[in-house]
């Protein structure tokens, strides 16, 4: 919070200044963007601001940055580009932040106002086009307006479910006086009202009631900020519980309760779990389809209790039988606390060692035959080595077994594009971490696909020294759409080559990054150990088979129950009713 | 499924068309439209009559989040009609 009364003058000699100022007021230290004309003026106040800079190479890395900064931080990330193309190259980070509800405030140059609706050069109505992937969106037309919209902005990217907010700066509106506006002062940031009671003693009851209760946690637990107590929660009442992809580490992935990811490719312990509930405590999630398979056919003898910030997902796709609209903290603290009063004497004992019996029996294993490096182990070994990394990742094969096999031990360590799937994400995300987390080791793993979507910023991660340990996992071709087209399309492979695919080692050396490749599993080991304790970035290239699948698959619009195996040449369905108990 | 929408939004660049988009969006086409600027408060009231086979409530409940919308009510025409068909 600034100390200045908010009626003093702030004294800046230009709305671009007066913008610089709100922004550190908002305790903003670090932004990423790319200049360009009609964000000029912008560009010129920060050379007497105390914001820190990032320079990228590319509009969609600065976006992708700024996201991968809010994510790992729980702080707003704040992105700059000039108007017309560097509005637009922001688009898909700034979606992406959108449907993962990450907070984000956007900023770019505009023509002046004099010229909007002219075709001018550069001019392009990014307000217009944003519309369907913000929170809410300004188009500042006063020097005047800017102490409101600041304000607001950054509220409503904080505010209950977190987003994207769009700041387009006209050009006059960046020259124009702003000495008589007042200092900034954020605004005040509410969390949602807590659950009703009725609801939360329904809920209760429902709980203490049931015979086959599943967790089920999302995204919008960390969101929250209710890790610790969705943990006591967990913990109090001993229920199974199931993760989503953005909800992972949520509990510590080595947690006896942990089941595991549910979903397409999800564990058959948490599907098979999840199938077989008569209760789904659901926090801080959505019935995303990936989540779910076939909605109709999803948990279909559960009853549903929902507890998410966002009223508006509660029964948008599953009927919540009890909904909990409301804090998701204050929510879980009661449920916690009243479950504490009966965890010791309630009769679920034989589901609670059923479903730990799933997940002994289905536990993934990392014996593949062949010399070929196996990448869930390779996986499952970079966790292990470096535990409390942030683990940003790209789109493909390669996340879900980042989801599958690393472990991580809060939500904020596992960077990933869930809703929008974003090929390009992982680098500049990465990047956005490190700098939100300078002292925390920051890995990126990525696929030979995705990486070259943000190639681009490897000369930003040589530049700036950031010390990004990068795992590039190739298999010469876009992996998930060769899955798909071998499982779904019979074999018909189109477009998925990539075995013209530059020496990647090589590419990250010109870009001033030291790197190594491997193609053995015996060099694995030492490969990994050597590019964790170098101090700066380096990049590890690693060869994998190109037919290797990501399995289980739950294919799509399926049941979750039916997971197809994980032997190729044997792939069956399997009904999770049919297993053994 | 017909349904009257009446909202008032704050009188701001945009707000017509958030709230259409997001009606369209959400998979309610709309079939009319009618309202204007109040010449008290110059907010926007605004009538829609849009068509869905969606539960409308998820529809007010996504208005709702629209920051320029004030208030919305949704309304269902046609129930007898639609039964009786």
């Amino acid at each position: 919070m600034n100390a200045t009364s908010p009626t003093a003058a702030a004294g800046l000699r230009n709305g671009a200044a007066w913008v610089a100022h709100a922004l550190e007021a908002e305790g903003v230290d670090t932004i990423f963007g790319y200049p360009g004309g009609a964000i000029m003026p912008f560009y010129d106040a920060l050379v007497d601001s105390g914001l820190r800079h990032i320079l990228v190479r590319h509009e969609q890395g600065a976006a992708l940055a700024a996201n991968g900064y809010a994510r790992a931080s729980g702080k707003v990330g704040v992105c700059v580009a000039t108007s017309g193309p560097g509005a637009s190259n922001l688009v898909t980070g700034i979606a992406d932040a959108m449907l993962d509800s990450v907070p984000m405030v956007c900023i770019t140059g505009q023509v002046p106002t004099s010229l909007l609706g002219t075709d001018a050069f550069q001019e392009l109505d990014v307000f217009g086009m944003t519309m369907p992937i913000v929170k809410h969106s300004f188009l500042v037309r006063k020097v005047d307006d800017l102490p409101q919209v600041l304000a607001e902005a950054f509220r409503l990217a904080r505010e209950g479910r977190p987003g994207p907010v769009l700041i387009d700066l006209p050009k006059d509106v960046q020259v124009g006086p702003a000495a008589h506006l007042p200092a900034h002062v954020p605004a005040v940031v509410e969390r949602e009202p807590a659950p009703a009671d009725a609801a939360l003693a329904e809920a209760i009851a429902a709980i203490a009631g049931a015979e086959k209760p599943v967790v089920y946690g999302g995204g919008g637990i960390a969101l929250a900020d209710a890790v610790d107590e969705f943990r006591q929660f967990v913990e109090a009442s001993g229920i199974p519980t199931v993760l989503t992809l953005r909800g992972l580490g949520a509990l510590p992935g080595n947690h006896p309760q942990f089941l595991g990811m549910l979903g397409m490719h999800g564990s058959r312990a948490a599907n098979i779990a999840v199938q077989e509930s008569d209760l789904l405590v659901v926090v801080g999630a959505r019935f995303d389809d990936r989540a779910t398979g076939k909605l109709a056919e999803f948990a279909p003898f559960a009853r549903v209790i929902h507890l998410d910030a966002d009223a508006y997902e509660i029964s948008k796709l599953r009927t919540a039988d009890i909904a909990l609209p409301g804090d998701v903290r204050a929510g879980l603290r009661a449920l916690a606390a009243a479950a504490r009063s009966y965890s010791t004497n309630h009769a679920q004992s034989d589901w609670r060692q059923r479903c730990a019996k799933n997940r002994e029996r289905h536990a993934a294993r990392y014996d593949a035959p062949g010399q070929d490096i196996y990448a869930p182990a390779l996986l499952k070994r970079v966790s292990e080595l470096a535990p409390d990394a942030v683990v940003a990742c790209d789109v493909g094969q390669h996340q879900m077994w980042v989801a599958q096999h690393c472990r991580f031990s809060h939500p904020r360590n596992h960077l990933t594009s869930g809703a929008l799937g974003t090929m390009g994400f992982g680098l500049p995300a990465a990047m956005g971490a490190q700098f939100a987390c300078p002292d925390r080791p920051v890995v990126m793993v990525s696929g030979d696909g995705s990486f070259m979507m943000n190639v681009q910023e490897l000369v930003t991660v040589a530049r700036c020294q950031l010390p990004i340990k990068m795992i590039l996992l190739d298999n010469s071709s876009l992996g998930m759409v060769r899955q798909w087209q071998e499982l779904f399309f019979d074999k018909r492979y189109s477009e998925i080559d990539l075995s013209d695919n530059p020496d990647f080692a090589a590419l990250a050396r010109v870009c001033g990054i030291p790197a190594t490749a491997i193609t053995q599993r015996g060099e694995v080991e030492d490969a990994l150990a050597a590019l964790l304790a170098a101090p700066g970035p380096g990049l590890l290239h690693v060869k994998i088979d190109a037919r290797a699948n990501v399995w289980p698959l739950v294919p799509p619009n399926t049941a979750n129950s039916q997971m197809l195996e994980s032997n190729p040449n044997e792939q069956k369905a399997e009904s999770a009713h049919a297993l053994p108990a | 499924m017909r349904y009257r929408l009446d909202l008032v939004l704050r009188p701001v660049e945009g707000a017509l068309v958030r709230v259409i988009g997001m009606t369209e969006r959400r998979g309610f086409a709309p079939r009319h439209i009618s309202g204007g600027a109040d010449a008290g408060d110059g907010r926007w009231r605004l009538q829609l009559v849009v068509d869905g086979s969606r539960p409308a409530e998820t529809l007010k409940r996504q208005l709702q989040k629209v920051y320029d919308c004030e208030s919305v009510e949704i309304a269902p025409l046609e129930t007898g009609a639609q039964e009786a068909a």
